[in-house]
């Protein structure tokens, strides 16, 4: 019975650390913040609803295409897909010069998603500036395969 | 409006009433009468929740849209079976499912029993309050409301726009995510998981209030069958993800999945102490209804991630209004088993014990035990406390820089030490406890020269992926370790297993030695399933492919690292019935060309072959199109040159000509149908939900190590992927997303993914060694 009791003392003491521990650690260094854009892959984007109204606006005012990024705080596989694939030096190059970009989270612009047909992060929706979708792209693809999208959708709008 | 199915819910209320009220008097004189109807009434209640359940069944199948549910959740396209699943798709139908299972389960207690005992009684009462406060629930977010009583549909009505008697034409139709077998039985299994976690949760109850005996048998059984169904239903949603995200992983450490995930936990805990408790009584006495309760906290704490809107995750096929009632029977169960276990634990008088010191097997199984509670919070805080931080101070936080290294990093080490356990308990022997406490002196050993290991890249953490940097210094202490200190802790859990085996087959009588086997079995499940994860998580090799040009099928790609892929076919079909397609038959056409020419004419066919021409100031496609019945070429004017390719579904209306000689082409057409490119549809000749198919064959040095068919399904509710998963003996998969036909070509992403099947193997292990057990009623 002393060594339960014991025993069970200290995986207390041990859980209430960790506890402790884990939550003042997510408060100091994961705190996802608008100003260092730390959960978009580092790319600036128009947030929510009334980003997408906004980046309608600048869309047509410089005939760019509009790309609207589904994501989620918890979906671990959209945390690789900004670093990996939006990061990827090419990618973010032509995305941040030639598109108008939105960023929709999953947990709040749920009518949004809805709207659109999205269901799970990370997805990708490429329209060109009066909101017709031109292409989707669903789940965390590689540079690769997003590369030649991103160029496509750009042409298609410049050509227009 | 009171509808035919929410008055079976209200009916089974009454009876549910009527029973209780009888079970609560039986002791009192003068209510013979009311006893005899305790039984009959649950037995009646489960009936017409059944019966409820069918009713809403018949209304997806008759696609009755004049409820909202099945508005919502299917549409007339769908085949039968995704009809059926539909009841299941969304949250109404998944608090019927519930409570029916619960009712099911209320009356096979009722019917065994006839709570003749105490217990039975007692534990039917419990029971049936979780089963009422959940026909509430239902009640209140219940799958029979009218869609006329939508709040929009209602203001509609009162405009004028729509009449009373409104009923939509088609339905909203399925999620493609759910277009798909594991989709079919994945909730039940998880449902009936939920649900008959009550009967354990109330026979605990029932224990800790009256110390009633037989509580253990009653409560273990339910809870092998519920461990049984929970599980399944984790490894199912596992299967889905891995064949239908297209994520390239079965464990993404959701929220969903997790909550899930917990009470099973703790659930694998509660038989752990059961199995010690059942032998002696005073063995964990209040630690084994402790573990019961808490798991039965833990799934309803698991409903509310679901349907709360805190937890998003991609379970999110829904929104929600029961959350709240959820919270507040969650907050009074933990508040009864708290006062109820303290209780139990201030009365327990100071057993007077030789100390037989730390070593021994109550002990051992003690920290098993507490290993599992400990895992169990790992996940639990892992997934609340970042709701927590945004409910209170609207921050969103992440647990670590990348999710999945919170999780992994805190867990591992007690993995380890709960394989420790598995090792020194299932080969326990009083005898010869100095040489096997040895033993794993040595094995604990083993683990810690192996954790400091430098190998490549095998360590807790992927030191390779961008997050890692980003870790703060305690997370990279424990991502330092190498995964190669699992290994020792296996082996030796797997060497004891093998031993207790052994054991187990010498033995004469029938029913322990079948018992024996099976808890073997699920042990050796545990290996299987650590092995399959740890290689599959760190050895995955991801080659992203590109796309391939459709025009290049039947010859080889080569797509560097040695892989070549060749495409043998691509094709597309609905997954409905296929409607016929709008406008004429071509061979229609050609049998009175004269009664279309200078008409308007609509056709719709495949592309088979298309030229492009530039006819300044703009472009011409002509095309060639059939549809099965014959062929017909259609040109359209436009800026840009159309993109178009062959095998593109259309339908074009336009006006039909004869004998037109087109100077860019130099061709003379006997029939030709002009258009404009808005009076072309793209695949109108299919209904909502489209699959396009890629066969496949992936070569490594010239050798095929796969081969298959990749499908993409994409519908007016979203889209899916459903790689191309081909399992070689090895245990490896090849795994090819294929993500829909973009410009003519096939955009695809090959992985080969290790040792994923022993995970599968040994789910599969856990499944046969748990009904192996279940199979031998064993006599306390």
């Amino acid at each position: 019975m002393k060594t339960k009791k014991m025993v069970s003392i200290i995986v207390l003491v041990l859980i209430l650390a960790f506890a402790y521990f884990s939550y003042t650690t997510a408060l100091s260094n994961f705190t996802l913040s608008d100003k260092t854009n730390s959960y978009l892959g580092g790319i600036k984007f128009h947030r929510a609803a009334a980003g997408l109204e906004e980046g309608f606006q600048i869309a047509q005012q410089e005939n760019k295409p509009i790309m609207m990024y589904f994501w989620a705080i918890w979906c671990q596989y959209c945390a690789g897909f900004q670093t990996k694939t939006l990061g990827n030096p090419e990618v973010k190059n032509i995305l941040e010069n030639d598109y108008v970009l939105v960023a929709m989270d999953l947990d709040i612009d749920r009518e949004v998603a809805q709207q659109y047909g999205v269901s799970y992060p990370p997805y990708l929706v490429f329209m060109d500036p009066k909101g017709n979708i031109l292409e989707r792209v669903p789940g965390a693809v590689e540079p690769g395969y997003l590369l030649p999208i991103v160029t496509q959708v750009r042409e298609k709008v410049r050509g227009k | 409006m009171i509808t035919i199915g929410d008055s079976l819910l209200y009916a089974t209320l009454v009876l549910s009433v009527i029973a209780l009220i009888g079970l609560l008097l039986k002791d009192k004189k003068n209510n013979e009468n009311l006893n005899k109807l305790v039984t009959p009434a649950i037995i009646l209640g489960a009936g017409l929740l059944a019966s409820a359940y069918i009713l809403l069944t018949y209304y997806f199948v008759t696609g009755n849209f004049a409820y909202d549910y099945v508005y919502q959740y299917s549409s007339r396209d769908l085949p039968l079976i995704y009809k059926i699943s539909g009841t299941w798709a969304g949250q109404p139908g998944t608090y019927l499912l519930w409570v029916l299972v619960i009712y099911l389960s209320a009356a096979w207690l009722a019917w065994t029993t006839k709570h003749s005992t105490g217990l039975a009684r007692k534990t039917q009462i419990i029971t049936l309050l979780t089963g009422i406060y959940l026909i509430i629930l239902t009640l209140i977010q219940t799958p029979f409301r009218l869609i006329i009583e939508r709040p929009e549909v209602v203001d509609m009505i009162a405009r004028g726009e729509l009449t009373a008697g409104f009923v939509p034409a088609d339905g909203n139709g399925l999620n493609a995510l759910l277009v798909n077998f594991w989709m079919i039985v994945h909730p039940p299994l998880m449902f009936i998981g939920y649900a008959t976690m009550t009967i354990p949760f109330a026979a605990a109850i029932v224990y800790l209030l009256t110390k009633e005996d037989g509580w253990e048998e009653l409560g273990r059984q339910w809870a092998r069958f519920t461990w049984l169904f929970l599980g399944m239903g984790i490894a199912v949603g596992g299967v889905w993800a891995y064949l239908v995200l297209g994520w390239g992983g079965f464990w993404a450490w959701d929220p969903v999945e997790t909550a899930s995930f917990i009470p099973w936990l703790t659930l694998t805990g509660f038989l752990h102490a059961a199995a010690l408790h059942r032998k002696d009584k005073k063995t964990f006495s209040i630690a084994a209804p402790i573990l019961a309760a808490v798991s039965f906290i833990l799934v309803l704490y698991a409903a509310i991630v679901v349907r709360s809107g805190l937890f998003n995750s991609v379970h999110a096929f829904g929104d929600t209004s029961t959350g709240t009632l959820l919270i507040v029977s969650i907050l009074i169960t933990s508040i009864v088993s708290l006062v109820l276990g303290m209780r139990r634990y201030l009365e327990e008088p100071d057993k007077v014990e030789e100390d037989r010191g730390f070593w021994n097997k109550t002990n051992i199984f003690y920290v098993t035990m507490l290993l599992f509670v400990i895992l169990a919070f790992i996940s639990f805080w892992g997934i609340t406390f970042p709701a927590f931080i945004q409910l209170t101070q609207g921050l969103k936080v992440g647990v670590a820089s990348d999710t999945k290294n919170f999780f992994n990093i805190w867990s591992y080490p007690f993995t380890i030490l709960l394989l420790l356990a598995l090792g020194f308990c299932l080969n326990y022997n009083e005898k010869k406890k100095e040489e096997q406490k040895k033993t794993l002196f040595i094995i604990i050993g083993l683990t810690i020269i192996t954790m400091l290991f430098r190998t490549g890249n095998f360590y807790v953490l992927d030191h390779s992926s961008p997050f890692w940097v980003r870790e703060p210094p305690l997370y990279k202490l424990i991502g330092n370790i190498s995964v190669v200190s699992l290994f020792p802790a296996m082996i030796y859990a797997t060497w004891a297993t093998i031993q207790r085996l052994l054991d187990y087959l010498r033995i004469k009588s029938l029913r322990p030695r079948i018992k024996g086997i099976g808890i073997a079995i699920v042990h050796f499940g545990v290996v299987f399933i650590l092995l399959g994860t740890v290689i599959s998580s760190n050895f995955t090799q991801s080659i992203d492919v590109g796309s391939i040009p459709l025009a290049s099928k039947g010859e080889k790609v080569d797509i560097g690292n040695g892989y070549d892929i060749k495409i043998i076919n691509f094709s597309t079909r609905s997954l409905a019935e296929a409607a016929p397609a709008p406008g004429i038959r071509i061979s229609e056409i050609y049998k009175n060309p004269a009664d279309y020419i200078n008409n308007d004419v609509k056709v719709s066919g495949r592309i088979v072959d298309f030229v492009n021409v530039q006819t300044p100031p703009s472009n011409t496609t002509y095309m060639k199109i059939d549809d099965g019945t014959g062929n017909l070429w259609v040109a359209t004017q436009a800026q840009e040159p159309l993109n178009v390719q062959n095998g593109l579904e259309i339908t074009a209306n336009g006006f039909m000509m004869s004998n037109f000689k087109s100077n860019s082409t130099g061709t003379t057409y006997d029939l030709i149908i002009f258009t404009t490119p808005d009076a072309i549809t793209e695949a109108a000749t299919s209904g909502n939900y489209n699959v396009q198919s890629v066969q496949l064959e992936v070569y490594k040095d010239n050798s095929m190590i796969g081969s298959g068919t990749a499908e993409y399904l994409d519908s007016k509710t979203g889209s899916g992927t459903f790689p191309l998963v081909d399992s070689s003996i090895t245990g490896t998969d090849v795994y090819v997303i294929f993500q829909g036909l973009s410009g003519g070509s096939v955009p695809l992403t090959l992985k080969i993914i290790p040792g994923v099947n022993f995970a599968w193997f040994g789910i599969v292990l856990f499944a046969f060694g748990i009904i192996l057990i279940m199979a031998v009623r064993s006599k306390s």
